[in-house]
């Protein structure tokens, strides 16, 4: 089974800010990290590799930069990666950059199945995996605990998604969007020997020139939505500070918790 | 022209899922602006229900597609239902719960509708354009501690569509005065669906306790340090509080992922709320609403947490905690 997984880089800090101006993003580092649903993806299709063979290739668009995360998913066990970098794709919203994504997929090669993680650590909208199967116009099943693989019916997946407090076992057939929710596996860990082997794994880059979207369809020019402001969120609201040695502090909590207890 | 305010009637088991009910809110109060009519969009095949019980949340029109079979996690057909309905509708904006199922179905809708779809919104608000006509600034928090952004649909690109964050708003009392056109679809065809639900599987959820508990203490980075989760652990053993967690507490599987508490882990409604060494990021305490009693311990002063709860100490958890199981 040829796979797929669509990663993103998110910022190591929730410490950021957003420029007054133009509404960008400011970091208050540079460094990125793979967001980390999008490891429990890879490990999926680690899993899923081990039992059927075939390859798993990584995807991601962002700067050229991006690379850093394309080795590190190579270091986990991707063999192969495809870094989308321009600037006429930077910007875009969610339906521009699933258009992005779905043409380098296309572009690659045929796939059984693409992965990516539920939901982003930074923006967590959860659309693009949706989108992206749109876009090739096969199904998806978005948000999912687990993935099963059984060679006796080869042309479907089975997973498990929990919803309405209920688990379901769905079956989709391939080739399908499956997106994985963060924590529902353990990713293995990257090693010296591996993250050495992935600096020599294949990394193709891809601009709009090899994609040849219209560039009315990419980016910001692409994009439904716009953002149009930013602030800081208003109401003055502040808790009652309540002071005192740690031992005071301690008897006030009591007395607290106490109290609301007996109304229980 | 677009015109209209339509809601997603999402619902399971026949019923409507309180997430939907409370977008009649949302949807009011543009309506006060732009006077458009309000209506919503169901889809299942057992949707009488649930028909009944928009016509007693005072929307004025409701459309339905009632299905041959059950289309539920068959999102592929789904949103090729949901697609026409709002091709035939053409409303101007369409309020989603943000809720697993709502992102999933509409992230397809948008892509078909080329339309944009703005995530998890918190706040809807009317803008004016120069020629007069109405658009929605679609506010939502966004990456980190304490930024909003305000997100706009652009011009000639209709419907609008955002999901909406459960809770933000409440939904309105349901009155059996109320009543509402009902226009059924009955030309829109289902499409076969490439996804079937197999079996409904026995859970095993972990979660259970913490979203039922009445009590919780919520641990943040400050509960990493030293041992004190130990101390937690005792001091929530003491006054019977589930445990819940921030997201370093899981990546450090200090806790399991299911008591993760805020944006991309579960929403908790405890009647008393514990925070201890919480820095307070919106992505977390969104994840807590309607307590009682909310107490924040944190040793920075600063920290956004005091913001939301009701009583703040800048102390060291673990000097008060020690000195609390003394008592």
């Amino acid at each position: 089974m040829d796979i797929a997984v669509l990663i993103k880089q998110v910022p190591v800090s929730n410490n950021v800010s957003v420029d007054p101006e133009t509404h960008a993003l400011i970091r208050a580092s540079a460094e990125g990290m793979i967001n980390p649903a999008d490891l429990n993806a890879i490990e999926e299709a680690m899993v899923l590799k081990e039992q059927t063979g075939g390859k798993v290739v990584v995807f991601t668009m962002g700067p050229p930069d991006a690379e850093k995360a394309l080795r590190e998913a190579m270091a986990h066990g991707c063999d192969e990666s495809c870094l989308i970098t321009d600037r006429a794709v930077a910007g875009g919203d969610t339906i521009a950059t699933a258009k992005v994504l779905a043409e380098a997929i296309k572009k690659y090669g045929k796939f059984d199945l693409i992965l990516s993680g539920a939901l982003s650590a930074d923006g967590a909208t959860g659309q693009v995996g949706a989108m992206v199967a749109e876009c090739l116009g096969i199904p998806h099943v978005a948000e999912i605990q687990s993935i099963q693989y059984d060679e006796a019916v080869p042309d479907k997946i089975d997973a498990v998604k929990k919803v309405y407090g209920e688990r379901f076992h769905v079956r989709c057939a391939l080739p399908a969007v499956l997106s994985v929710n963060f924590g529902s596996n353990v990713p293995r860990l990257a090693t010296l020997r591996s993250t050495r082997a992935a600096k020599n794994k294949p990394l193709a880059t891809y601009t709009n020139a090899d994609l040849k979207l219209p560039a009315d369809q990419v980016g910001i020019p692409g994009s439904p939505t716009a953002v149009i402001d930013s602030f800081e969120p208003t109401g003055g609201r502040m808790a009652e500070m309540l002071e005192g040695t740690p031992e005071e502090l301690a008897v006030k909590l009591k007395n607290m918790i106490d109290e609301e207890k007996g109304k229980l | 022209m677009a015109n209209g305010i339509c809601i997603f009637a999402e619902n399971y088991n026949g019923k409507l899922e309180p997430a939907s009910a409370e977008l009649v809110s949302a949807a009011r109060l543009i309506q006060e602006t732009t006077k458009e009519e309000i209506s919503a969009i169901v889809a299942a095949k057992d949707c009488d229900t649930v028909v009944e019980e928009l016509k007693g949340l005072g929307v004025e029109k409701i459309y339905v597609v009632k299905t041959s079979r059950d289309i539920l996690l068959q999102d592929d057909a789904a949103s090729e239902v949901i697609a026409e309905m709002l091709r035939k509708i053409d409303p101007s904006s369409v309020l989603i719960p943000a809720t697993p199922t709502g992102r999933s179905i509409f992230s397809r809708v948008a892509m078909k509708l080329n339309c944009g779809l703005t995530a998890d919104c918190t706040e809807l608000l009317v803008g004016t354009r120069e020629d007069g006509s109405y658009y929605i600034k679609q506010n939502k928090p966004s990456f980190g501690e304490n930024v909003f952004v305000t997100i706009i649909t652009r011009e000639g690109y209709y419907p609008q569509m955002m999901t909406v964050r459960p809770g933000v708003y409440t939904a309105p009392e349901a009155s059996s005065e109320n009543s509402a056109e009902v226009v059924y679809m009955d030309d829109i065809a289902v499409p076969d669906s490439q996804i079937e639900v197999v079996e409904v599987l026995p859970t095993e959820d972990t979660t259970d306790s913490i979203l039922s508990s009445e009590i919780v203490v919520v641990g943040g980075r400050g509960v990493l340090e030293d041992d004190n989760f130990a101390l937690v652990k005792e001091f929530a053993d003491k006054i019977g509080a589930a445990i819940g967690g921030t997201r370093p507490m899981v990546d450090t599987e200090t806790i399991p992922f299911e008591h993760q508490i805020g944006q991309t882990g579960c929403t908790i409604r405890p009647k008393i709320c514990i925070s201890l060494g919480v820095s307070g990021a919106i992505q977390h305490t969104e994840g807590i609403k309607d307590t009682k009693l909310f107490v924040a311990v944190n040793t920075d002063p600063n920290a956004a947490i005091f913001k939301v709860a009701d009583y703040g100490m800048t102390a060291d958890l673990r000097a008060v905690l020690e000195n609390y199981l003394k008592l």
